[in-house]
């Protein structure tokens, strides 16, 4: 029970929301808005953590400039994706995205020379000598915790997270209101309106799929600094669909409902990780860990029965026709 | 030249089925051009020809001058050739308002940064289109329901608001696909006048695609007859209601 009223922890699982609303940020924009199906989407977190740590280690380059380059390079492997399967109706092109992710993981897995294989990045520059990448992060970390006297590195990790993924929720939120936001959500609707009506329905798309992968960079980003090591089981399809639960928990097509979502899904995953007391003490460690899925699932079930548009939707958009 | 739009000998077909063979015809500009003949005529496909929405396989379609039967549907859409679908598409899910501001045309701020860098032109022009759609919501009688979700809307009220976006979009040439089909008689007269309206007051040339001979006849300078994907027949709509190969082609059938 203690681990329950430490602030450690807590402050561990609000770094945990914090990256999974940004992850969630570039879901909302493909499906939230413009109606992509991406069942993908932690591929191009992996792709957002791998390019940062790979260049940092092996290439030598600056934390300060190869976390941008991870983002373009999340971003490009968006486009790369959308070029070749947008033309796809929605159902293929939901079918092709999980295949990339786990084409993504394989990769990362057996192309050891690159990747450091399933030993993860302590193994990025051979087995001679344990390589970190994260360093220049973990003195910027101090640094801020410093200056702004904060109690713990985990309170200056939960500040930074959250205020970088506020901020990119408010331009989320902002963009949406935008004319081009207007024709994302037009096309979302009806594609051969949207094209009747002068948009061109591909570009739109592939901007949509650029930017959310670029947020799943940065979400790859942030899980990178905040665990100093990952390896390509990190990076499995489940925490895609996470991310889809947060979406559809939050409510889908609000900026906002991401991350009260991602908040309501942290605190409901680890706040049944500590089952230690009676009727859970019942059963041994192993059946608590099925059990604690079984809870979850139920609650999750629970949320959607009561309420189906998501915290934050609007009933009457789920009810049409 | 006075044709806006001419089509000439475009092909098109679906497996082994010529559902366009070889149909010509122009639509002279400021005209209401009709489109009729028995179902699997190729209207429609050829309709969808026109739009960019099917490609043809032979022949070609020229807009003012231009060639556009390789252009993608949106660049059509974008050089004046707007289409409306043959059940009205309300983007459910957006307002009413936000279907209209949908459709107007150069808006900068449908380029994302665009909203940020040089926004006062961008929202300069977003004024302008509000001020716009207003308009045409009052036009269609439609004001009222402004700031409701596109599914609100009665199939009717669909059918208004495809015509106003259409409108919106400050079109030269529009192309109504069936835009009586499934109309009560009431509102029915109303559509009709805004049809007749495109060219009186908007200075718009239309093309139809309608099975209702009554509106046809009655509203159309021209009617272009279409038979087993071939155009049989052309003319003002007299000489056609008396042209033998349409009355055994269609008038016959359907009495």
């Amino acid at each position: 029970m203690s681990v329950l009223t430490s602030g450690e922890f807590w402050a561990f699982v609000g770094v945990v929301a914090g990256i999974y609303t940004i992850l969630t940020l570039g879901l909302q924009i493909e499906f939230g808005y413009a109606g992509l199906l991406n069942f993908g989407h932690v591929a191009f977190m992996a792709i957002g953590s791998y390019t940062m740590a790979i260049l940092v280690v092996k290439s030598g380059w600056s934390m300060w400039l190869a976390a941008p380059a991870a983002v373009l390079a999340s971003s490009a492997a968006g486009i790369v994706l959308g070029l070749a399967t947008l033309r796809l109706r929605a159902d293929y092109f939901a079918i092709v995205t999980i295949a990339l992710s786990e084409i993504v993981r394989y990769v990362a897995t057996n192309e050891e020379r690159l990747t450091g294989g399933s030993q993860g990045t302590i193994n990025l520059a051979g087995a001679e000598e344990a390589s970190d990448y994260n360093g220049q992060w973990q003195r910027f970390q101090d640094w801020f915790q410093g200056t702004l006297h904060l109690g713990s590195k985990d309170v200056a990790m939960l500040v930074l997270v959250w205020a970088v993924a506020l901020a990119l929720t408010v331009l989320v939120a902002l963009s949406i209101r935008t004319p081009w936001g207007r024709v994302l959500r037009a096309i979302r609707e009806d594609e051969d309106a949207a094209r009747s009506l002068g948009k061109n329905v591909f570009a739109y798309k592939l901007q949509a799929l650029a930017l959310g992968s670029a947020l799943a960079g940065v979400a790859g980003l942030f899980y990178a600094w905040q665990f100093s090591f990952f390896s390509p089981a990190d990076f499995a399809p489940l925490l895609t669909f996470f991310a889809w639960m947060i979406l559809i928990l939050g409510g889908v097509g609000r900026a906002w409902a991401v991350p009260v979502g991602a908040l309501v899904f942290g605190v409901v995953f680890a706040g049944t990780r500590f089952f230690e007391f009676a009727p859970f003490t019942w059963f041994d460690s192993a059946e608590r860990a099925y059990l604690r899925l079984m809870i979850i699932g139920l609650v999750l079930i629970g949320l959607i029965l009561f309420r189906p548009q998501g915290l934050l939707g609007k009933r009457e958009e789920l009810v049409l026709e | 030249m006075s044709a806006l739009l001419v089509v000439r000998d475009v092909v098109r077909s679906f497996g082994g089925v010529r559902a366009v063979d070889a149909a010509s015809f122009e639509v002279e500009r400021g005209s209401i051009t009709s489109l009729i003949g028995p179902n699997g005529a190729g209207k429609s496909t050829l309709f969808n020809v026109v739009s960019g929405f099917l490609r043809a396989e032979a022949g070609t379609v020229t807009f003012e001058g231009k060639r556009i039967d390789r252009l993608p549907p949106h660049r059509i859409a974008q050089a004046g050739l707007v289409r409306t679908f043959q059940t009205a598409r309300a983007l459910a899910r957006m307002s009413v308002l936000d279907n209209l501001l949908l459709a107007a045309p150069r808006q900068p701020g449908e380029r994302l940064l665009r909203n940020v860098v040089g926004s006062r032109v961008t929202r300069r022009r977003e004024q302008e289109v509000l001020a716009r759609a207003h308009e045409l919501l009052a036009l269609v009688r439609l004001d009222r329901h402004a700031d409701e979700l596109g599914a609100a809307l009665s199939g009717g009220q669909r059918k208004l608001l495809d015509f106003a976006r259409v409108l919106m979009t400050e079109p030269r040439l529009v192309r109504l696909d069936e835009p009586m089909a499934g109309v009560n008689p009431v509102l029915r007269g109303e559509l009709l006048e805004h049809v007749v309206s495109l060219r009186e007051q908007h200075g718009v040339t239309a093309l139809l695609v309608e099975h209702d001979l009554e509106v046809v006849m009655g509203v159309s300078d021209r009617v272009v007859v279409m038979s087993n994907g071939a155009v049989i027949a052309s003319g003002p709509p007299d000489g056609v209601r008396n042209d033998a190969r349409v009355v055994d082609a269609y008038l016959g059938v359907e009495g």
